[in-house]
């Protein structure tokens, strides 16, 4: 564990915690549990390169259909497929293996300004 | 300001994830869509659609005042009995939908959406000009409970009403639970069921009552999210999304609610006439997604490399798991069922074939 106590978040409600030398990104259980049942998502392809900010994936719950965007800057070096199968299962486990994509990143640095501890992200929420 | 139900409180001690709907702070779902969605489908569900409006016409002209609004026949309406229809402008297109109930000698219900009242209202006042007739809103003073389900009979027998005479599209008034109230067998889920109008005062006990005597039939409360998965599997139209003022109710596939010999005059009713006989120049149609896309309201209708309408709603079809949709395209033959179009979905088109609705078998025909 201590997922949590690693991971950055942004106000967009990705999160971002680092593994080895690459990151792991995915949604926040707030964001997961406001989205509702979900039923569908869109993933990058491996190879592909983002800005902060861009949209990479394409997220459907019931109700309606949103975006999410890159918390930080890289290239995508493995993408969760086993979750476009089984979209649902991200209401259960948005962590350990609800990642979404892992990336590469030379602007960590930089980029991770405006991210957010998971404890004040929580606290911003209120 | 956003206004609360009686049974508000209830929603947010139950958990319920709340949100604004037509002016009304309202539950959208209390556990999951799918689940609720699925309760309903298999077992009974129990939804708070007291935001609805509740507007009595009655008076020595309700009947012909009535008859001059909508395109059913309200003169062929019978004591007790329920008829869906529409309130039609000059234009043939739609001000709401609403079900008018025969309560008594020139003595009618109608019940509308919460988000068209106020149009609503304006609209019975300017036509109702000349004639001798009381419109009484009591929207405020009622609140409507749904029990909708397979088991929704089970409940109300429990619940000691009597259901021998009770047809479906009949509203009757009774005592459940020495509680005086109408009970309407009508739903807005494709399942059997009832809608129960009481007054708010009692609104609370009578939930509180349903979810109790319903435990042993696997009852849940069910929110605005779940209504909507439910009623579009029936393919049953949601004003704003699939009807509006631009839309008439022949191009909406309304026309069984539109009788062709009905003799008195009635808005829209040359518009409308014509367009039974001669046809209309877009369709509403049923769409399966052919992938695992979604289509949404909003979205674009392709056939032939041709942008032919939008989508009016669309979601995942719990019952069915597949993603289906209601939208709008040019009145053309070759756009039948069993026809491909495309749907661009975030800048690609994706496949969708033209089905029949509704999108499930509908089980509220008793």
């Amino acid at each position: 564990m201590g997922f949590k106590d690693e991971m950055l978040c942004s106000n967009t409600h990705e999160y971002i915690v680092k593994q080895g030398e690459e990151y792991v990104i995915g949604l926040t259980d707030y964001a997961v549990d406001q989205l509702g049942d979900i039923v569908f998502l869109e993933l990058p392809e491996e190879g592909s390169e983002f800005k902060k900010g861009e949209t990479f994936a394409n997220i459907e719950s019931v109700k309606a259909a949103s975006e999410i965007y890159m918390p930080i800057g890289g290239t995508i070096t493995a993408v969760n497929n086993e979750l476009v199968d089984t979209p649902e299962k991200l209401n259960e486990d948005c962590y350990e293996n609800g990642w979404l994509i892992k990336i590469k990143s030379d602007s960590f640095d930089i980029d991770k300004s405006d991210l957010l501890t998971y404890e004040n992200y929580k606290k911003e929420l209120e | 300001m956003v206004k609360e139900t009686y049974l508000h409180d209830k929603h947010v001690a139950l958990g319920a994830k709340m949100v604004d709907f037509a002016g009304w702070h309202m539950p959208v779902q209390y556990s999951s869509i799918i689940e609720e969605h699925r309760t309903v489908r298999e077992a009974l569900g129990i939804f708070d659609v007291s935001h609805m409006g509740e507007v009595f016409v009655s008076g020595k002209d309700a009947t012909a005042f009535l008859n001059k609004i909508v395109p059913q026949d309200i003169t062929k309406l019978a004591y007790e009995k329920a008829v869906y229809c529409q309130l039609t402008k000059s234009d043939g297109g739609l001000i709401d939908d609403l079900i008018i109930y025969k309560i008594g000698i020139e003595n009618y219900l109608v019940i509308c959406n919460a988000s068209r009242i106020d149009e609503d209202l304006n609209w019975l006042v300017r036509n109702k000009r000349g004639l001798d007739v009381k419109i009484d809103n009591q929207s405020h003073n009622y609140s409507l409970l749904a029990v909708q389900g397979p088991k929704a009979i089970n409940l109300m027998k429990k619940m000691g009403y009597d259901l021998e005479e009770q047809k479906s599209f009949t509203i009757k008034p009774a005592v459940i639970e020495g509680i005086k109230l109408l009970a309407s067998r009508t739903g807005y889920t494709g399942e059997d069921g009832f809608e129960l109008l009481v007054e708010n005062e009692f609104s609370e006990f009578l939930w509180d009552k349903i979810l109790e005597e319903g435990q042993e039939f696997g009852i849940k409360p069910i929110g605005l999210g779940a209504r909507d998965t439910l009623r579009l599997e029936a393919a049953l139209h949601l004003y704003g999304n699939d009807l509006d003022e631009t839309t008439t109710p022949i191009e909406a596939g309304l026309s069984w609610s539109v009788p062709k010999d009905k003799k008195a005059d009635y808005n829209g009713k040359e518009v409308i006439m014509n367009q039974l006989q001669n046809g209309t120049d877009r369709k509403l149609i049923g769409l399966i997604m052919l992938d695992k896309n979604i289509a949404r309201h909003g979205y674009d209708i392709y056939f032939n490399g041709e942008k032919v309408g939008q989508v009016t709603s669309g979601c995942v079809s719990p019952s069915t798991g597949k993603n289906i949709a209601l939208g709008y395209v040019k009145n053309l033959a070759e756009i039948c069922t069993g026809a491909t179009v495309q749907v661009m979905i975030r800048e690609k088109l994706h496949d969708a074939q033209v089905v029949k609705r509704p999108f499930i078998e509908k089980r509220n025909r008793v």
